[in-house]
């Protein structure tokens, strides 16, 4: 949490000037006025030609997530997020790996699998004495 | 049924538990591997990857094979970054890392296809086993008798990177120069083509290789750092962990 907390800061911050982002086509208002979405999507035109689309709330195991789109035409000018679980999706990529201490075992094992052994380093590998067991 | 052969320079090891035909399928195990060494070693001058590598057979000139290993070698060399590249400047086309996990996994379902369901394939340290339970040691990096984890598995394949047997023979294709990062990573998958190119991929990587071959989906790693440090994914099939 410690760690994530400043990478949500720094996300946050950056979203800032999208939020602000203010299109030269004047449609700022427009924005602003569907700031009370309705639960399902919709989409207003205003006398511009840009567009507003709210999308639906999806649910995700982190909360819900609602994304206000606003269109010059073709282009996004626009992207509002009314909804975002309060959860930082940062690191859900890479799996969090555990450190352990590097222990030497010998065991009972069917096989061994390492670095491409050579034929000559066979003669003298786990592996052969499995194998001179086996047949 | 218990054979071992040697192939395209390592020794390869063939252990079939099922009652019948075994010894004709191994057979024809055994003729795949060999074929594919003479049709893809870089150290037969006649091979087609030679070929291919010296501009004697162009690009559509090649075998349905040959292009899909190709294929396999160029999303990897994206994926790291062209940390692995098996075109390095200087050195012929050399696509033996992928060769040999895609060559050994396509054997492995000879073996399967023939009805066998419980067999242990090794090719010189890459594993393929069916019908588990298995136990797979991984070899300790600075010991040839001793084991660093053993992993208790049913079917899966595992791999692993290392200097210890051949050298710094793993290349970082962004520097040109050996990787020193890591001593050991072991990668569980479920196919040996899999396994195979994500460990020498992630090894070429060095220490972010890790990481990286842990965020690889369906793969599990095992990484032994300088000084003894070991990062292992949540998931790491250890039979210790199985057995709690």
């Amino acid at each position: 949490m410690k760690r994530a907390l400043p990478v949500l800061v720094l996300s946050v911050a950056g979203l800032i000037p999208v939020w602000r982002y203010e299109p030269s086509t004047g449609t700022a208002s427009t924005t602003v006025a569907v700031s009370t979405p309705p639960a399902s999507g919709s989409a207003s035109t205003s006398a511009a030609g840009s567009e507003v689309l709210t999308g639906t709330t999806v649910r995700t195991e982190k909360g819900d997530v609602q994304v206000q789109v606003t269109y010059d035409g073709d282009k996004i000018t626009a992207v509002r997020m009314l909804k975002q679980p309060n959860h930082p999706q940062t690191t859900a990529a890479v799996p969090k790996l555990i450190a352990e201490t590097l222990t030497a075992q010998s065991a009972d094992i069917d096989t061994v699998s390492g670095a491409t052994l050579t034929s000559d380093g066979y003669k003298e590998s786990l592996q052969a004495a499995i194998d001179a067991k086996g047949a | 049924m218990q054979r071992v052969e040697h192939v395209m320079g390592f020794p390869v090891s063939l252990r079939i538990d099922d009652p019948v035909a075994a010894e004709e399928t191994g057979d024809a195990v055994f003729a795949w591997l060999r074929a594919v060494d003479a049709r893809f070693s870089p150290f037969k001058a006649d091979s087609e990857v030679s070929r291919h590598g010296r501009g004697e057979l162009s690009a559509d000139e090649l075998s349905a094979d040959l292009v899909h290993v190709l294929d396999i070698c160029e999303r990897y060399r994206a994926a790291t970054g062209g940390a692995f590249d098996v075109r390095l400047p200087g050195r012929g086309l050399d696509p033996c890392a992928v060769v040999k996990g895609w060559s050994v996994q396509r054997a492995a379902e000879l073996l399967t296809s023939a009805g066998l369901r419980r067999f242990c394939l090794n090719a010189g340290g890459d594993v393929v086993v069916s019908g588990g339970p298995w136990r797979v040691g991984v070899r300790h990096p600075a010991f040839a008798d001793r084991l660093c984890a053993v992993l208790d598995l049913t079917d899966a394949a595992v791999a692993t990177s290392a200097r210890y047997e051949r050298g710094d023979h793993i290349i970082d294709g962004r520097t040109g120069r050996p990787v020193t990062g890591v001593d050991s990573l072991t990668v569980v998958a479920r196919t040996l083509t899999e396994a195979d190119t994500v460990a020498t991929a992630a090894f070429a990587l060095g220490a972010e290789g890790v990481d990286w071959a842990a965020a690889q989906e369906g793969c599990e790693v095992f990484a032994v750092l300088p000084g003894g440090r070991v990062l292992r994914s949540a998931g790491f099939p250890t039979a210790d962990a199985a057995a709690a």
